[in-house]
């Protein structure tokens, strides 16, 4: 693992102009973030802090309203494979089969066919899909489509792997073992990542560093640094503990974040069951 | 599933296809006896298309032609128009379904067309190639573009914006993201104009062949046969028309919407 910086956020600044009767939205504000080479970097917040946001601008789908992204030196102007995001509703291909969607990337990069299916074969392998290569993901289930993103995502080898609360829409058990399997694959890849996330726990669980997010103007509250070694245990009590002062530094606010309360305690029940 | 229940449920299928057939020829059979008791008039019988279907399978001149000749060249029109407006319709939808201002120029003339019934552009496609062969195929081809095109742009619309962002991160261009992404995303709504167009230059056809006077074909042959009395020709010419119409629709439609949308879990039943 290096420390050189490989992506760089400057005074950030994103704001989505009013639409009709919609005001002006400033999604971040001010935000400075540094990520390191092989870092594994978890970003915290409810709905409305910007997470998202976040990812997108890292990602080149949008452009900040001012400010500057760079990854390793050069400003981020487009969407590229040296950045890729795993979405929350994985966006998979439905008209292609598995091994044609984890294939697409090479192929768009102007891979031969043959090579290409070869390296998808590959990355399915390492998602435990190798015997799904030919389904379509209509016949898959929703862990197994997540795996594919994840695969199509790695496949390409970026620089930088985004991932956009890529379990949320996960049931608990399969969300645990996809943790489990992500972070082996970082242990054993050493890529940069960005995890978004709006369960505290997961982030403290995954990463070297938590980022907790709060709308502007409140913006970065806090960057944490995780320094329990891996593989981590869940039932580790210095996890809970983290979690914990983590939580009360925040003034008890990450659960009410949004004021939702049913999403809250949705999210209490969740963190419940990691601790 | 057992057996047992497969071929009980195999047996209800042969059921109820051959109650559909009952019931479509019954009722044609009962307007003719009607018609010929209330009337006086020989109202031709399916029987009698049957025979006469059979005669002109042998070979019988009929109008100059053997049947063949005239149901070739009307599938030949047919797929001349129809493959003009398809090609033209597919650009059409995706040029302007990813370019919002030629979607915003273009659209409302396109809806117009859309509305124009397909008989009213004879008088207009005449005036603009005369009274031969290539206004026929044009007047197919206005009824089949407009259809697919609305489709199309729609279908292409409705593409999520999740695929075009996987499709972009991962490095295709606009060309590729066409092919690879608005394209078969936008094939439900294409199916569905698709079904539209089919039907509807198929009947444009038979009524234009009525009108600008090619000399052959089947819609020819059902007006000529009119005027000389020979009805029950007129009815096998529609038969034939019919099955060809509905043929199409099981042969190229359904087949390709199971092994596509239906395969991906995307058709709009689902």
């Amino acid at each position: 693992m290096t420390n050189d910086p490989i992506l760089e956020l400057r005074q950030v600044r994103k704001v989505f102009p009013e639409q009709g009767r919609q005001e002006a939205v400033v999604a971040l504000d001010g935000l400075d973030l540094i990520l390191n080479a092989g870092e594994f970097v978890a970003i915290v917040g409810a709905s409305g802090s910007g997470k998202s946001t976040l990812v997108d601008l890292v990602a080149g789908f949008t452009q900040p309203t001012s400010g500057t992204v760079t990854v390793k030196g050069k400003p981020v102007r487009a969407p590229g494979p040296d950045r890729v995001v795993v979405f929350q509703d994985h966006a998979v291909f439905p008209w292609y089969t598995a091994l044609d969607n984890v294939a697409y990337g090479l192929r768009r990069q102007g891979m031969r066919r043959r090579r290409a299916r070869e390296r998808a074969r590959e990355a399915l392998c390492q998602v435990g899909l190798q015997d799904f290569a030919h389904a379509y993901p209509a016949a898959l289930s929703g862990g197994m489509r997540q795996r594919v993103a994840l695969a199509r995502a790695l496949v390409l080898r970026p620089d930088i792997l985004l991932l956009d609360e890529p379990f949320a829409s996960l049931d608990a058990v399969m969300r645990s073992r996809l943790q489990d399997e992500l972070t082996g694959l970082w242990r054993q890849f050493g890529w940069t990542v960005l995890f978004v996330t709006h369960i505290l726990t997961e982030a403290v669980y995954l990463a070297d560093r938590v980022v907790v997010l709060d709308r502007p103007p409140s913006g970065l509250r806090a960057i944490e640094r995780i320094g329990l070694p891996r593989p981590r245990n869940r039932l580790d009590a210095r996890l809970a503990e983290q979690t914990e002062e983590l939580r009360a530094r925040m003034g008890g606010s990450l659960d009410t974040f949004n004021g939702e309360t049913q999403a809250g305690q949705r999210q209490r029940q969740e963190e419940r069951y990691y601790a | 599933m057992s057996p047992a229940g497969k071929k009980e449920n195999r047996s209800r299928l042969i059921g109820y296809s051959l109650g559909a057939w009952i019931f479509g020829i019954g009722l044609w059979q009962a307007v003719a006896w009607t018609v010929t008791a209330a009337r006086g008039v020989p109202f031709p019988t399916p029987w009698e298309c049957v025979t006469v279907v059979w005669e002109m399978a042998h070979g019988t001149v009929f109008l100059e032609y053997t049947i063949y000749h005239h149901t070739l060249v009307s599938l030949a029109r047919w797929a001349e128009g129809f493959g003009i407006g398809l090609a033209t319709g597919l650009a059409y939808a995706l040029l302007a379904g990813g370019w919002v201002p030629v979607r915003r120029v273009t659209m409302p003339t396109v809806e117009v067309l859309q509305v124009i019934p397909g008989l009213a552009w004879i008088p207009v496609a005449i005036l603009l190639f005369g009274l031969n062969q290539t206004a026929t195929v044009a007047i197919i081809a206005l009824t089949t573009f407009p259809a697919l095109a609305i489709a199309g742009v729609m279908g292409v619309r409705s593409v999520d914006s999740h695929y075009v962002r996987a499709g972009r991160m991962c490095g295709a261009g606009p060309c590729a993201l066409l092919a690879t992404v608005f394209l078969p995303g936008a094939l439900p709504h294409l199916l569905s104009g698709l079904r539209i167009a089919l039907g509807a230059a198929w009947r444009v056809l038979v009524a234009a062949e009525m009108i600008v006077g090619s000399g052959d074909g089947l819609g020819y042959a059902i007006i000529q046969s009119r005027w000389t009395m020979d009805y029950a020709s007129a009815f096998a010419c529609i038969a034939i028309i019919a099955a060809f119409g509905l043929g199409m629709e099981r042969v190229l439609l359904l087949p390709l919407e199971r092994r596509t949308v239906e395969h991906w879990g995307m058709s709009h039943d689902q």
